[in-house]
């Protein structure tokens, strides 16, 4: 298995001299399995080149995009897919039915003529909605996908992919299950946490080691560094620390950081990358700072070249 | 008046080495009156960038006051509102003006742009600064401050957007962006009438003269529309704008030359990063 970063960055696109080595656009991973189907998940800018790539190929006809939510920085990149302009081609989208609209009219929302001149539904391509059940596994081009639910504004999912024997997840957007537990609300700082809300993080933080236990490869929301989080622990997101307390001990053998602040120029990453190192080492768990374009391979041929 | 532009490229933000020159953000222009009134024309990404310089100054202490211009609201005109970091500090007064689109109106889209489903916002009103959003018809006449603004309708593929002539210290800017005429070389009346004279005219570049034969009717100008509305309205200076994510620094090198080539009128490519006197 393999898997590349097409797009690393939280919130929205920062195109300029700071972020040229770490990249500027937003969510998007491609999966490739060795029998060279791949899942891609998140459609946020970074999807843009991903597609670009996909129809010069020309091989696949059917792509699946497995969504973590629709918050723009994760869906921006759809209207720009190029695959779903080709005649003949399907795309299947997977995502959490966060309210009673149904996903086509969420997701299809964001081409309203308000928003973008081709309505989604208006495009060549087959575009089917699935939506996905926290804790039910589904089956997927070979690919078997866990999703389970995280702490994020309006609700978030992520993914663990089991495939070639090995194993990669993908948590991101969420925040840590201490402080806050989203809703469907909007929250302009902390609010106390009831007894009951306490229990669902309990509950969810459990699910989410569980379904994480053994992954090869983890991709973690880690939009935050400590002191930011200090300030912003109601936005939904996560620091690298947060991240390894999570995967540490649970035999995971590498964190990849993602989902980085907008506001981080390349200089604060190389820092940031090069502390969480060894705190990662420290416990046993190689921590990379995922930058576009990055190619990692997944698996037991992985594990045997690691360091 | 001083002109910035803080976001030059149409459809899609581009990062990487191949745009730093040109930038990579999505449309957003400044303009500064000579008494150092600001107003500012939609909100790309490069909104974003323009909102951390406000906030180191007045619009950080909660005192600042800006009106926003949209020449529309698809998306890469309006992707920078959630991230403009003055909406959240309760006191700045800031003014969001537009038409509405067909069929919808402007708060509601705005709104939707927030809704839960698609942003942790939910909604204008968790905007802290309260933001004013005021619709106007196209050709109305706006006076902000000292900026005296004529508006119109120009087609845009199957919608329309709105152009702006913008006068203040005796100058004039006319913004002509997300705009395709029935035909390269025929502007619509209400276009030239906007661009008649100006000493800068803003003009959708968005595909090279050969790319467009390929792009008839998705809604922007081939270069040479801008170039030939330049000539035929008398303008001072022509700043070609809103450049095709697939332009790279070196492509629109290559088009401001082909394009002064063509004209006697000083040709430049919108840029990031510089105010320009006008």
């Amino acid at each position: 298995m393999e898997i590349t970063f097409w797009g690393v960055r939280g919130s929205y696109p920062v195109p300029g001299r700071a972020t040229i080595r770490y990249g500027g656009q937003t969510s998007c991973v491609e999966v490739r399995t060795s029998s060279g189907s791949s899942l891609i998940v998140d459609a946020g800018t970074g999807l843009r080149a991903l597609g670009q790539k996909l129809a010069r190929e020309g091989v696949q006809r059917r792509h699946h995009i497995l969504l973590s939510h629709v918050h723009w920085d994760h869906i921006q990149g759809l209207p720009f897919f190029e695959p779903a302009y080709i005649s003949g081609n399907t795309v299947e989208v997977y995502a959490l039915l966060t309210a009673a609209d149904e996903l086509q009219q969420v997701i299809g929302g964001i081409t309203r003529h308000e928003f973008f001149p081709v309505p989604l539904e208006a495009v060549p391509a087959e575009i089917n909605f699935h939506e996905v059940d926290p804790g039910l596994p589904m089956l997927v081009e070979g690919v078997t996908i866990l999703p389970f639910a995280l702490n994020h504004p309006f609700g978030s999912v992520g993914y663990r992919l089991d495939a070639d024997g090995t194993s990669v997840a993908y948590v991101s957007d969420t925040a840590p299950f201490t402080d806050v537990l989203h809703k469907q609300h909007f929250l302009s700082g902390l609010e106390t946490l009831t007894d009951e809300d306490r229990r669902v993080l309990a509950d969810m933080r459990a699910a989410l080691v569980k379904s994480l236990k053994g992954c090869d490869t983890v991709i973690y929301d880690t939009h935050f560094l400590p002191e930011e989080y200090a300030r912003f622990p109601h936005y939904g997101h996560s620091t690298p620390d947060q991240a390894l307390e999570v995967v540490a001990g649970n035999d995971v053998r590498r964190l990849i950081l993602y989902h980085h602040a907008p506001s981080h120029t390349d200089d604060q990453m190389d820092e940031m990358a090069a502390r969480y190192k060894e705190k990662g080492a420290a416990v046993g768990v190689d921590v990379i700072t995922a930058c576009e374009g990055m190619v990692l391979t997944v698996g037991p041929k992985a594990a045997a070249g690691a360091s | 008046m001083k002109i910035r532009f803080w976001g030059v490229r149409g459809s899609f933000a581009m990062c990487g080495k191949e745009f730093l020159r040109y930038g990579g953000n999505t449309s957003s222009i400044e303009l500064v009156s000579d008494d150092g009134g600001r107003l500012l024309i939609d909100l790309g990404t490069g909104a974003t960038e323009y909102a951390k310089t406000l906030m180191a100054t007045e619009f950080g202490q909660g005192k600042g006051k800006l009106a926003v211009l949209l020449t529309h609201t698809h998306l890469d005109h309006i992707q920078g509102l959630p991230f403009f970091t003055p909406f959240f500090i309760k006191g700045n007064q800031l003014r969001i003006l537009g038409a509405d689109p067909a069929g919808s109106t402007l708060k509601g889209t705005l709104q939707n742009q927030l809704a839960p489903h698609y942003s942790p916002l939910n909604g204008l009103e968790n905007l802290a600064a309260g933001v004013s959003i005021e619709s106007f018809l196209p050709g109305t006449e706006l006076t902000i401050d000292e900026f005296e603004i004529t508006t119109a309708a120009v087609p845009h593929g199957t919608m329309w957007t709105t152009a702006f002539r913008i006068k203040a210290d005796d100058k004039v800017v006319t913004v002509l962006s997300d705009v395709e005429y029935p035909a390269p070389h025929r502007p619509t009346r209400e276009a030239f009438a906007l661009a008649a004279g100006a000493d800068l005219l803003v003009h959708d570049a968005m595909h090279d003269d050969a790319a467009y034969a390929m792009a008839r009717g998705w809604g922007h100008s081939p270069v040479s529309a801008g170039v030939h509305l330049a000539g035929a309205a008398g303008v001072g200076k022509l700043a070609l704008f809103h450049h095709s994510p697939d332009a790279t620094d070196a492509a629109i090198d290559a088009i401001v030359e082909a394009a002064q080539a063509r004209t006697s009128i000083p040709v430049m490519a919108a840029a990031e990063g510089t105010y320009h006197e006008i």
